[in-house]
């Protein structure tokens, strides 16, 4: 059960920080682009103090203004590190047919090698992408999903686009109660006793929540239909303004994350 | 250290980086900040016709009737639910289906890909799988080859007649191995080695292949129980996600 809650919380964790942040007055569009901005730079300049320096700030950002405990956002950050991990291993092995590099082990066909150039580049992608997980759940714990949907809009995304994307960010959380139910329901009569009964579980949950999910989207359309729907899907957005501050803001940190790897190059 | 001591010991790392990191691993999606700029925006480029046309397909379904948008709405409500359920497994590991075939079955492969495109985008916010950088790459492996493969195996077995069952299965597992190794590639052509981009993807492949091959299996088991308990309970809403209208086809 325990380790149950512990996964379900994924969802609704991230979006729970998202909606008490102190960022979240802050304009929403403002706070995309300054995501967007910060990555860009962050993948053009893949300098390895300059990640550094950005996984600090963002992290400390994270922590003081979006609210996150430090224990829940080592655990945050841990969600990437297993694909980091992985990764960063391909890229630091070579592999040839002879033995080359300052260490090598012989798999019989081929020799896995390590040397001193692939090490550090392996090292510069991992902190490269930590820096920029750090930047995703800037946005991530400051924006919740709704508001990144009337952002898109306003940058003149398809309208059917944005109203799929509110409704589906609805319906997940309507749904992840249900299938949670569900789930319980089937624990407390050992729908988990063996792998085989898990397997069948599983399959018949999903299945079940497909069939509610569209019995519930035939009652959603009604209510919609019954509130005056006419294809038109309208969302209230409260009006945020960007201060100049906060515009000055961003362009010092890009200036420096930019000194920074000019100096350390 | 002896060289034989210096192999044990790369080789303990390496099995235990494998094993016990491996469990965590949620299914393949490239993590932010992974991609080079470059081929971020090459692989959005690369998925922007899928999407066009998956699109002018959801458009036309809602032309036809506009009560198909919660519909669609609640299928990519389905589709995130149940790509980020944890899936059973023997070792207590934590591990999650991709969804893709199960969502191209259902409701056809050109839907998939905005619904796929949609689901990606609250995985990253919602549960930080993936990324916005690398959202046209994840999409192009999850949303558009993987479902379009699946469903393509899918009509190939109905069409030869194969028990419908099988067909699901392979389509399922099939589908989800061609998301593997899409992205494996992706990682080569990103990450290329000295050797070249094939020997770099073989890298790639096998580093994921411990947990992806097993999860393969998996998703292909359990998409077969998913559509077995749908037969068994619902052929109306199976009529209107549009399966059984692809059926009579």
């Amino acid at each position: 059960m325990r380790r149950h809650k512990r996964h379900s919380h994924g969802v609704t964790s991230i979006d729970f920080y998202a909606c008490q942040s102190r960022l979240r007055r802050w304009n929403g569009c403002y706070k995309v682009c300054s995501v967007a901005v910060i990555l860009t730079v962050c993948l053009v300049l893949d300098n390895p103090w300059a990640s550094v320096l950005v996984i600090l700030t963002m992290g400390l950002i994270n922590l003081r203004g979006n609210g996150v405990s430090l224990c829940i956002y080592l655990g945050l950050l841990k969600i990437p590190i297993a694909f980091l991990m992985l990764g960063s291993l391909a890229v630091a092995f070579g592999i040839s047919s002879y033995p080359v590099g300052s260490m090598s082990i012989s798999l019989h066909w081929f020799y896995l090698y390590i040397t001193r150039e692939t090490l550090i580049k392996a090292l510069q992608l991992f902190l490269r992408a930590m820096g920029a997980v750090s930047v995703l759940y800037l946005l991530a714990l400051s924006t919740p999903a709704s508001e990144l949907a009337a952002v898109l809009r306003s940058m003149h995304m398809p309208k059917l686009l944005t109203e799929l994307m509110h409704m589906i960010y609805r319906f997940i959380f309507i749904l992840m109660d249900v299938q949670q139910d569900m789930k319980t329901a089937a624990v407390s009569r050992l729908g988990d006793a063996d792998f085989k009964t898990s397997c069948t579980t599983f399959g018949q949950i999903g299945g079940n929540l497909l069939i509610l999910s569209l019995k519930k989207a035939n009652t959603y359309y009604d209510a919609m239909v019954s509130r005056g729907y006419e294809g038109d899907f309208p969302i209230w957005e409260e009006q945020k303004s960007v201060k100049v501050w906060q515009i000055i803001l961003l362009g010092l940190y890009i200036g420096v994350l930019l000194a920074v790897a000019v100096i350390s190059k | 250290m002896t060289k034989r001591q210096k192999k044990l010991l790369i080789g303990s790392i390496v099995f235990a980086a494998a094993f016990g990191i491996a469990p965590n691993v949620n299914a393949m999606h490239i993590m932010e900040g992974y991609l080079p700029l470059g081929f971020c925006i090459a692989w959005g480029i690369v998925s922007i016709p899928f999407l066009v046309k998956g699109f002018f397909s959801i458009q036309k379904k809602l032309e036809q009737e506009r009560k198909n948008i919660t519909i669609l709405a609640m299928s990519g409500a389905f589709i995130f639910v149940i790509s980020s359920l944890k899936i059973p497994s023997v070792t207590g590991s934590c591990s999650h289906m991709t969804g893709t075939a199960l969502g191209a079955i259902l409701f056809g492969p050109s839907a998939v890909s905005i619904l796929g495109m949609i689901v990606l985008i609250f995985q990253a916010v919602l549960l930080a799988h993936g990324g916005l950088t690398t959202l046209g790459a994840n999409t192009f492996s999850m949303a558009i080859a993987g479902p379009f493969l699946a469903y393509g195996i899918y009509r190939l077995c109905k069409k030869c007649n194969i028990n419908q069952r099988i067909g699901v299965f392979f389509a399922a597992a099939i589908g989800d191995l061609f998301t593997y190794s899409i992205t494996s590639l992706q990682l080569a052509f990103a990450y290329p080695s000295e050797a070249g981009v094939w020997v770099s993807a073989a890298k790639f492949l096998s580093v994921f292949a411990p947990t992806q091959l097993p999860l393969a299996v998996i998703e292909g088991f359990l998409t077969v129980v998913v559509m077995i308990t749908l037969e068994n309970y619902a052929q109306p809403e199976l009529k209107s996600a549009g399966y059984l209208e692809n059926e009579k086809r």
